[in-house]
């Protein structure tokens, strides 16, 4: 096994011992970030792989690592900008923020992921910030409030080898290091939860008050 | 009869009365409407459901109105209550409307190529686009495209475009055979059914996902492009290739078979079949059929009927006659075979079997005499099964689909076997030495095994509906026998040819008569044969061919059988076709017994014959001929009515009703056999019980012992020209073992070995497996590259040595990576 | 309408309640401890009395769904807490949980015990990384401090929280598509019956609850039914949450009393319009509801109310937008959204979004035909009530209620070839565009030809 091998896989068993005995099926969404948090994107041999771990065929990983956005089946780009494009970030200009994004990255149209293998940009459906649009992810990182100019910053500093700070939480250095967060696994040196919540048109501003 | 015996132990079953268009109709709580509604005749339009799969409500496309329900339900995933009032398209505007509605949204991205796919002109969308379809779409947009097709292995073509999603070829996969190779992928308009990349859709029942496609998206490569419906004659047979004894329509165009599809009987393979009797149908047309009368002068030479037999009955005038013959033929066949035999031959040297299967000769006369005591609703509805030495995917296919139903119920399942069947997601297998269920049934090996204890615990508990099915691993199924009627189960024989069972009824058994009767019983055969000059039991097929080797038989009758191929020792074989001073051929084709033959008696194919064919259970289905005879060959019941004629005798039917009438009197329902068919019985033959079944038994040391049988696509005759099917599901020969011995032995995965028996031996592509008990070698009988019977010496078990190949060291060198031989016991 | 109150967002202002000593300063795990003096009975009735009604949309009563679940079956019983918050213009979760996710694990908790359950997920969308990494925080606070985990505050309670992220698929908040996403399938809608009181997470009775649901679950349990009752309308009680979005001068997340008139959330809360534009319509409920228009308001925004409309109050999620705004547009990009999430199983919803996408898209582009718009009309009603789930009822809302209340602006789309409030479009002499639309999630199939 070229994925789940020694410490990954004690990670794999981890992750399939959330779920009671003989459900280990539940687990083919984290195993799959797991393998996506190594390879970048979900490999032939991760669908492989994860169809050993839980005792299904192959094809029945696809079908869900298929069914599911957030499990990328192509190569994606060491950073993962998402732009939501949905009705309450296009009303306040997310088109423009897509667009911004695209030509930032020198992403040929029609294409997702720049020549360099750096950026995948993708239009995304409502990430449920919509208070708060246009919103952008950055390696599911949240940017609020984005504008075209803050696109093109973010851009240039990830090409400058900086991960800007996103609006909630510590900043996610790479669309990997997304995907072993979204497989449970928190990096040493946790974030601090303390950090404040969003910062925009809210009852703790005292709108409501 | 079975029916109503379980409706008495049933809880009275609750019904429900409603009305569908109008009409009354009262079904079982539970029916689904689309059910119900067709018992009175409405059939409401459907893509998604089949009455086998689990309902899913996806197509839409079967809306009722029911009242008092604001929404229209679609009728195929609600059940029907008491007092509903249902209102299908035939009653309700509202309900045509919104099927035609349907329609137009499943047809948006429907190519227009109806012209070049093979479902044309049997096509539920085309049949309904046609019946009420709009003519004309207002969909303006693009299409869907997809490359097309995509072969998802070389028998079934997948076209996406075409495919309505309604997830029958999914869930068929799922739920029906567990091969779960295709799967809906994506989601929303991108959902299609696909496949993992780099894998085949390797399951030996992927047709059926062809058959139930309600569309043309999936296709089957042999009848690609090949026929039109409307150019089809399309007939009702059996499936000849097992004993599963499947209901086939069979499409012919000009006489030539083009394609075979399962045809529905709940009571046999439901609406199933698997790919070998699906694929494997050119065998009748096969190039090497020979349809004429041969007897050799100088070479083979053409003659009549009359010449033939005249020959034949001058060669077997006083002399020792001895006849093997195989699965193939029919009851009818096989009846007039053992009256041939008895009362023209005056021998009872006469065997169907492959050598090496004998020794279970109290399940035989279990079989013999007792037909249905096991069925396939009986195991559908089993609360608890063991399977013994059966491996019933690979060997009775359909049996192994009524298994798994019978799991997805409830059904505990335990499968003794040395080597892991494909049940292993739905049993508990216990493996065990090659030859060894026996001992482990009677625990008599160092204790009895947990599992097995549970096992019979469970049976015990199942009372009615314990069920234990044995198959031919030797000495297997006396064991299950006698272990059935301990715990007080249901016992059924499995044999595994298409009418090996109809052969033991028949008495085509050197120590059955007909109807399972023992020679002790010979009086009551007398009765009607009038009287039988040998009541000794004669010899079975390896005393046959050895006693053929020995000189000890005159005449050699091969009818529909190919002992070089079938018979498990190669060697002893050829002998005894070398010394039998006369070799009479009856068959299709001569094949590798051309240069032996001294005459050869053209039979008809199975498309050409009427009469009988006996399932595993025992149960005799009906076939007729569908098409002319090839040439002048002729029925074999027939050839032997002549045959006795001519040798001074009188069969006494020229008729197969006069034939029919015969059987009926001999071995047609018998009282006892009906009465020891149920729970417990006691062994019908009290001779057999005294025969102490030859255990092979099991090793007692360290070592190796091969065993072998048939899979399911193999080099077997009735699969010529399947080349498809064997493209998609054939295996070349290997030899599987388990890891330990793998260890010992110095063999690796996907290594070659040398595998050494006192018979021969043979350079195999190994596979290590813990599937497969330690110990034991498996080598399948007879895939390309290994015909397992050259390792064999009369039993299909053989001590056998393995070692590493290219390794000419083993053995001398290094002392301890010395292949190990140890007996088979009982054997050699 | 009665007064409001915060209840949900009473220590939004404080941003220690994120963390485990914060919330239990503000009192937090005072319900939990008196729930677990209570048996299962009597916390279900407490709910009932209560009144309280799932928030995530459906409206149905949260004690009676508990009390559907049976405990004696012999198996377990399941919580499964339904954060996959998916619904355009929806994200009151988001921030209730980044704020004070004790709170949900408290509710959870006592959702548990009232149905005798000892695990407990929380399906929380993938794209909520952050959100889910606080919970995650949340979790390893509370099994640290005993409120969680074996033997609960000294009791012989046990309970186990397990966080399972989604990946992207809007779907997984109906019920049971989640719980086939959870069981590790593709989340796709399962039959009911059996419901998932009885035959849920991996055949086990499971109750299924919206985060803001079981949030309110911890004062009704500190405060009683009668406190509940307090604010609210009589058939839906209690405070909700709303989400005010698009086209106003404050969008945010606002906790009002049920019933309140949009007009006071959008003026009063919200800022009113931005840039001092008119209103020309708004969802009441997320993009699954009907477009209501400045007509409407005064409807007071509860169940019953927003139904009397014409529309739903969903989840509260109130999109605007101002007289700037093209509604073929908004339709076209609502529909895209069913389309794209829609998970393919049934006809009507994967073909007829698709198709609804396509013309939409081609009007808004200037290529409309006068027979689209009878088409689009019957398209709607062949899928309203038609699919395997409420879903593509949700993309005929937009589809529908535009036509209703803006079909003059569809027809001058048609009519001038452009759009007559954006000005958008190539006008009547421009060439049919040719199609070359990719629309693959898996990269499966193109899109050939022309659109004439």
């Amino acid at each position: 096994m070229a994925i789940f091998e020694g410490t990954r896989l004690g990670e794999a068993q981890a992750i399939m011992a959330r779920y009671p005995e003989g459900r280990q099926r539940s687990a083919v969404m984290p195993l799959l970030y797991l393998a996506q948090s190594v390879e970048g994107h979900v490999t032939r041999e991760a669908l492989q792989e994860v169809a050993v771990l839980i005792g299904v065929r192959t094809a029945e990983v696809e079908a869900v690592a298929s069914f599911y956005t957030m499990l990328r089946l192509r190569p994606t780009g060491t950073h993962l900008i998402a732009v939501c494009t949905n009705l309450s970030c296009s009303l306040r200009g997310a088109r423009a923020v897509y667009d911004a994004a695209h030509e930032a990255t020198g992403i040929a149209p029609g294409a997702e992921t720049s020549d360099d293998g750096e950026f995948t940009v993708h239009e995304e459906e409502c990430l449920g910030v919509c208070e708060l649009a246009p919103v952008v992810q950055v390696n599911v990182a949240n940017h609020d409030v984005v504008t075209p100019e803050r696109v093109h910053e973010i851009v240039e500093r990830l090409r400058a080898g900086e991960v800007p700070e996103p609006a909630r939480g510590p900043a996610v250095e790479s669309f990997k290091a997304a995907s072993r967060m979204l497989a449970g696994f928190e990096e040493a040196g946790s974030p601090a939860v303390t950090q404040a919540g969003s910062q925009a048109g809210s009852q703790a501003e005292g709108a409501n008050a | 009869m079975r029916g109503s015996e379980l409706a008495s132990v049933s809880p009275p079953q609750q019904v429900v009365t409603l009305t569908v268009d109008g009409k009354e109709i009262t079904v079982p709580a539970g029916t689904l409407i689309i059910r119900a509604a067709e018992q009175v005749g409405v059939e409401i339009p459907r893509f998604c459901d089949h009455p086998l799969l689990e309902p899913v409500g996806a197509c839409r496309q079967c809306y009722v109105e029911v009242e008092g329900q604001r929404k229209l339900l679609t009728s195929c995933t609600t059940t029907a209550t008491e007092g509903m009032i249902v209102r299908t398209q035939n009653t309700s505007d509202a309900v045509h409307a919104a099927q035609v509605a349907n329609l137009e949204f499943l047809l948006l991205n429907h190519p227009l190529d109806c012209p070049i796919c093979d479902r044309g002109g049997e096509c539920p969308l085309q049949d309904q686009a046609l019946a009420f379809g709009p003519g004309e779409s207002r969909y303006r947009e693009a299409k869907r495209v997809f490359p097309k097709p995509l072969p998802l292995s070389p028998l079934v073509n997948l076209d996406r475009e075409r495919c309505v999603l309604c997830a029958r070829c999914t869930r068929f996969c799922d739920q029906i055979s567990g091969d779960r190779f295709i799967e809906l992928f994506a989601r929303g308009a991108a959902e299609q059914v696909s496949i993992a990349p780099g894998e085949d859709f390797r399951s030996p029942f992927s047709g059926n996902t062809v058959q139930i496609c309600p569309v043309g998206a999936l296709t089957s490569t042999p009848y690609r492009f090949v026929a039109r419906p409307f150019d089809l004659t399309t007939v009702d047979t059996v499936c000849p290739h097992c004993s599963a004894g499947c209901n086939i329509k069979l499409d012919m165009r000009r006489g030539e078979v083009v394609r075979q599809l399962a045809r529905d009987n709940y009571d046999v393979n439901d609406a199933w079949l698997c790919d070998k009797g699906r694929y494997a149908f050119r065998f009748p047309d096969a190039a090497e059929r020979i349809a004429t009368p041969l007897i050799r002068d100088h070479g083979l030479e053409p003659a009549s009927f009359g010449e033939v037999l005249t020959r034949v009955a001058e060669w077997t005038d006083g002399k020792r006659v001895a006849i093997l013959t195989g699965g193939r033929l029919m009851d009818e066949d096989l009846f007039a075979l053992s009256k041939l035999a008895r009362t023209v031959f005056r021998t009872n040297d006469l065997d169907h079997r492959r050598g090496g299967d004998t020794g279970s000769t109290a399940a035989e006369h279990h079989a013999a005499a007792n037909p249905m005591a096991v069925t396939y609703k009986d195991v559908e509805r089993a609360d608890a099964i063991l399977v013994v030495g059966l491996d019933a995917e690979q060997e009775v296919p359909i049996l192994h689909l009524r298994l798994r139903k019978a799991a997805r119920r409830g059904a505990r399942i335990w499968v003794l076997h040395p080597r892991r069947t494909r049940l292993h997601d739905v049993a508990t297998h216990v493996l065990c030495a090659p030859g060894g269920e026996g001992r482990l049934l009677a625990g008599g090996a160092g204790g009895a095994d947990a599992t097995l204890d549970e096992a019979l615990a469970a049976l015990r508990e199942a009372g009615q509906n314990a069920v234990v099915l044995a198959g031919e691993r030797p000495g297997a199924a006396d064991a299950a026998l006698a272990t059935a009627q301990a715990v007080g189960a249901r016992f059924q024989y499995v044999t595994r040819r298409a009418n090996d069972r109809g052969a033991l009824i028949a008495g085509v058994h050197p120590s059955l008569l007909p109807g399972g009767r023992s020679m002790h019983e010979a009086d009551e055969v007398e009765h009607v044969w009038g009287p039988l000059m040998n009541r000794e039991p004669g010899r079975d097929a390896m005393g046959i061919l050895q006693a053929c080797a020995d000189r000890e038989i005159d005449v050699l009758l091969l009818i529909g059988v190919d002992p070089l191929r079938d018979m498990p020792d190669a060697g002893l074989v050829g002998r005894a076709l070398d010394n039998v001073a006369v070799k009479v051929v009856q068959s299709l084709e001569l094949g590798s017994l051309e240069r032996y033959a001294d005459a050869f008696l053209p039979a008809t194919a199975f498309l050409e014959k009427d009469g009988h064919v006996s399932t595993w259970e025992g149960r005799g289905q009906r076939l007729r001929a569908i098409r002319g005879r090839d040439g002048i060959s002729l029925a074999d019941w027939e050839i032997f009515a002549s045959m006795a004629l001519a040798c001074g005798g009188d069969l006494g039917f020229e008729t197969l009703e006069e034939l029919h009438e015969e059987m009926g009197r001999l071995v047609g329902p018998r009282e006892e056999s009906l009465t020891t068919a149920g729970v417990g019985a006691p062994s019908p033959s009290a001779e057999a019980a005294e025969s102490e079944p030859q255990s092979p038994g099991a090793p007692d040391g360290e070592g190796l012992v091969l065993f072998t049988y048939p899979l399911l696509v193999d080099e077997g005759r009735l699969s010529e020209g399947a080349s498809e099917l064997k493209a998609a599901l054939a295996d070349e020969a290997f030899v599987e073992v388990h890891p330990a011995d793998a260890e010992r032995l110095g063999l690796t995965d996907g290594g070659r070995a040398v595998v050494r028996t006192d018979a021969g031996e043979a350079e195999l592509p190994v596979r290590v497996t813990e599937h497969v008990a330690a110990g034991a070698v498996f080598v399948p009988f007879n895939q390309s590259g290994l015909a397992a019977n050259t390792l064999l010496s009369g039993e299909m078990l053989a001590r056998a040595s393995l070692s590493a190949a290219g390794d000419p060291a083993t053995g001398d060198l290094e002392p301890d990576r010395k292949p190990a031989t140890v007996a088979a016991g009982g054997g050699a | 309408m009665s007064e409001t109150r915060r209840v949900l967002t009473a220590h939004w202002d404080d941003p220690g309640v994120i963390a485990l000593a914060g919330y239990e300063d503000a009192g937090g795990y005072r319900a939990l401890r008196a729930a677990l003096g209570k048996t299962a009975d009597e916390l279900i009735q407490l709910v009932k009395d209560s009144g309280l009604r799932g928030r995530g949309g459906a409206g149905f009563p949260t004690g009676m769904k508990w009390s559907f679940v049976p405990r004696d079956t012999g198996k377990p019983t399941y919580v499964a807490v339904n954060f996959d918050e998916s619904e355009p213009g929806t994200c009151n979760n988001r921030e209730l949980v980044e704020r004070e996710p004790h709170a949900l694990l408290e509710g959870t908790a006592i959702a548990a015990k009232a149905i005798d359950c000892h695990l407990a997920y929380i399906y929380v969308r993938g794209e909520y990384l952050w959100q889910a990494r606080v919970l995650q925080r949340a979790i390893a606070e509370a099994y640290a401090a005993g409120y969680l985990g074996s033997n609960i505050m000294g009791g012989d309670y046990d309970l186990d929280i397990v966080l399972h992220r989604g990946a992207g698929a809007y779907i997984c908040g109906e019920e049971t598509a989640l719980l086939s996403s959870l069981e590790g399938f593709r989340g796709q809608p399962r039959l009911r019956p059996p419901f998932p009181a009885v035959e849920g997470l991996y055949e086990s009775p499971t109750v299924i609850n919206n985060v803001e649901t079981l949030m309110n679950v911890p004062h009704i349990v500190n405060n009683g039914p009668d406190w509940f009752k307090e604010v609210g309308t009589e058939k839906a009680p209690g405070t909700k949450m709303f989400t005010i979005s698009g086209k106003v001068e404050r969008p945010g997340n606002y906790e009002l009393a049920m019933g309140t008139p949009l007009r006071v959330l959008l003026e009063e809360h919200a800022g009113g319009v931005l840039d001092g534009k008119a209103i020309k319509a708004w969802t009441p409920g997320g993009s699954s509801t009907p477009f209501l228009t400045a007509d409407h308001l005064d409807v007071g925004l509860d169940f019953e109310s927003v139904m009397e409309a014409g529309s739903l109050l969903g989840t509260g999620a109130i999109m605007v937008l101002d007289e700037t705004d093209c509604m073929v547009e908004a339709a076209r990009r609502l529909v895209e959204f069913y389309a794209h999430e829609s998970c393919g199983k049934c006809t009507p919803c994967r073909e007829g979004t698709w198709w609804a996408t396509r013309v939409l898209g081609r009007i808004e582009a200037g290529y409309g035909r006068d027979e689209d718009l009878p088409v689009m009309a019957e398209m709607g009603e062949n899928i309203l009530f038609r699919a395997f789930c409420a879903l593509a009822d949700g993309a005929v809302s937009p589809i529908q209620s535009t036509l209703k209340h803006f079909m003059g602006e569809y027809e001058a789309h048609i009519r001038e070839g452009r759009c007559p409030v954006t000005g958008r479009g190539p006008g009547l002499d421009a060439e049919p565009v040719q199609e070359a639309v990719t629309f693959t999630p898996t990269g499966p199939f193109q899109i050939q030809g022309a659109t004439p």
